[in-house]
């Protein structure tokens, strides 16, 4: 299952296609590895198929608009092939319809593979990763941790803070300079109320004996297993086989350049 | 680096970075919905361009803030990191593009040896950060695709944006903190109590 991969190890195998990805512009690539994440995440990880649907429906849109905006405005190296039709004067080719359908595909395989870490990842064993497999340092990431940790107070300071103006008969503001002026009354005043909790807990830490000191031990250890290599060559290795039948096949395409 | 930063300024940093962090996020939301707006006059490149500064403007509060080296990089990848951890769907690559424009802004602290902290400076942060991050997006959205005009234009907008929503706007944001006397422990306070006694005497 993949929410037991050690979180770093998995942050990794996802950047890296992520990254690697960035450098093609056919479709060829892009749509197989999109169906070869699909498969990971429904046979891999036990993300509820509806859930999954809810997150990813609204990105299929911002892709659709991308590739749309990408297919109007392609640049002379990626615009190749005969036009297939005109729009508005603009002379829609073969080149910009593969280049824009193409970075639809890539965006939309970016968000799979972020939800599938989102969805498998456990925040505080991420950072805990971090800190014993990248070495970052404790001060930084326990840091991290506490700042996170205040998420969920920030929602009941901002009910307290509605309140205490509803009831001195600071109601609710209508218009721009309405949100302008409601902005500045609450964003202040929060933002205030983190910073001394911040204070507060900093020297709580250290007075409870907490130096940053990297020569530490901890209560949870988080180790690398041959299972975690399993699954980075796995979804590493994916991506450089299809990238090697994408050029066997003659589609590959790298910043334009057809290979 | 981490050695010069006391613990309090590296929990002042990550509980900006997730306060900016949750900014951030609801900013995607306001980007699409210009961007809707902008769709039908052909002009939905822009959409996210206007807003692009928003997203630097933990670095130029934090760095206005404390005031050490590496601040701004830092605050900014805390930032990147509470997206990630909290869901988003750019995913873990979003903490590389995070870095990047951290890089960009701490590059203008750089050249003034992390002593000149005046506006003009928090401008100019907001400026490479807006050029560091739109030299990634070409790679990394395949803006490079799309035509020379339109991406000149591009940055064009989203350099005025990080003057104005991340250089201005983080430094208005900073002193108004300042002045409820939350960040008397920390550079920006030190120095406003400095000025205070200064012209009480």
């Amino acid at each position: 299952m993949i929410s037991s991969i050690n979180p770093t190890i998995k942050a990794f195998a996802i950047l890296i296609p992520g990254i690697l990805l960035s450098f093609t512009f056919d479709v060829f690539t892009p749509l197989v590895y999109f169906l070869f994440i699909l498969i990971v995440t429904f046979t891999m990880s036990d993300i509820p198929f509806i859930k999954w649907l809810k997150i990813f429906s609204p990105f299929l849109l911002v892709a659709l608009s991308f590739a749309w905006m990408t297919i109007l405005y392609t640049n002379q190296t990626f615009s190749y092939g005969e036009v297939l039709f005109t729009l508005f004067g603009i002379e829609i080719t073969r080149g910009s319809m593969i280049t824009g359908i193409s970075l639809a595909l890539r965006s939309l395989c970016f968000v799979c593979l972020s939800i599938l870490f989102a969805l498998t990842t456990n925040s505080t064993k991420f950072m805990l990763s971090l800190m014993q497999q990248c070495k970052v340092s404790p001060k930084i990431t326990y840091g991290i941790l506490a700042g996170y940790r205040f998420l969920p107070m920030f929602r009941d300071e901002l009910q307290i803070l509605r309140q205490a103006h509803r009831i001195r008969g600071f109601g609710r503001t209508k218009g721009i300079k309405g949100k302008w002026q409601q902005f500045r009354r609450y964003s202040i005043p929060l933002l205030a109320n983190g910073i001394r909790k911040a204070e507060r807990v900093a020297i709580a830490m250290e007075s409870k004996g907490f130096t940053g000191d990297t020569d530490r031990t901890y209560y949870h250890e988080m180790n690398v297993s041959p299972k975690d290599w399993i699954f980075f060559f796995l979804i590493v290795g994916a991506f450089f086989i299809i990238l090697a039948f994408s050029y066997y096949l003659g589609y590959l395409n790298i910043f334009g350049k057809q290979f | 680096m981490t050695k010069h930063w006391k613990l309090k300024e590296i929990v002042l940093m990550s509980i900006l970075g997730v306060v900016f962090g949750i900014i951030y996020l609801a900013f995607f939301l306001v980007g699409q919905g210009i961007r809707n707006v902008l769709a039908p006059f052909g002009l939905a490149p822009f959409g996210y361009e206007i807003i692009f500064g928003i997203w630097f403007i933990v670095s130029i509060v934090a760095a206005y803030i404390i005031r050490k080296p590496g601040v701004a990089f830092t605050a900014e990848l805390i930032a990147g990191v509470t997206e990630v951890l909290l869901g988003t769907a750019a995913g873990p690559g979003l903490i590389i593009a995070a870095a990047i424009q951290g890089l960009g802004a701490e590059f203008a602290f750089a050249i003034t040896k992390w002593k000149d902290y005046r506006l003009r400076i928090l401008i100019l942060s907001g400026v490479f950060a807006a050029v560091f991050s739109f030299t990634w997006n070409l790679f990394s959205s395949g803006n490079i695709a799309l035509a020379p005009a339109l991406l000149i234009a591009m940055l064009a907008v989203r350099i005025i944006s990080g003057a104005l929503l991340a250089g201005v706007l983080g430094k208005w944001l900073s002193d108004k903190l300042a002045k409820t006397g939350v960040l008397r422990g920390y550079a920006l306070g030190k120095e406003i109590q400095k000025k205070r006694e200064k012209d009480a005497a």
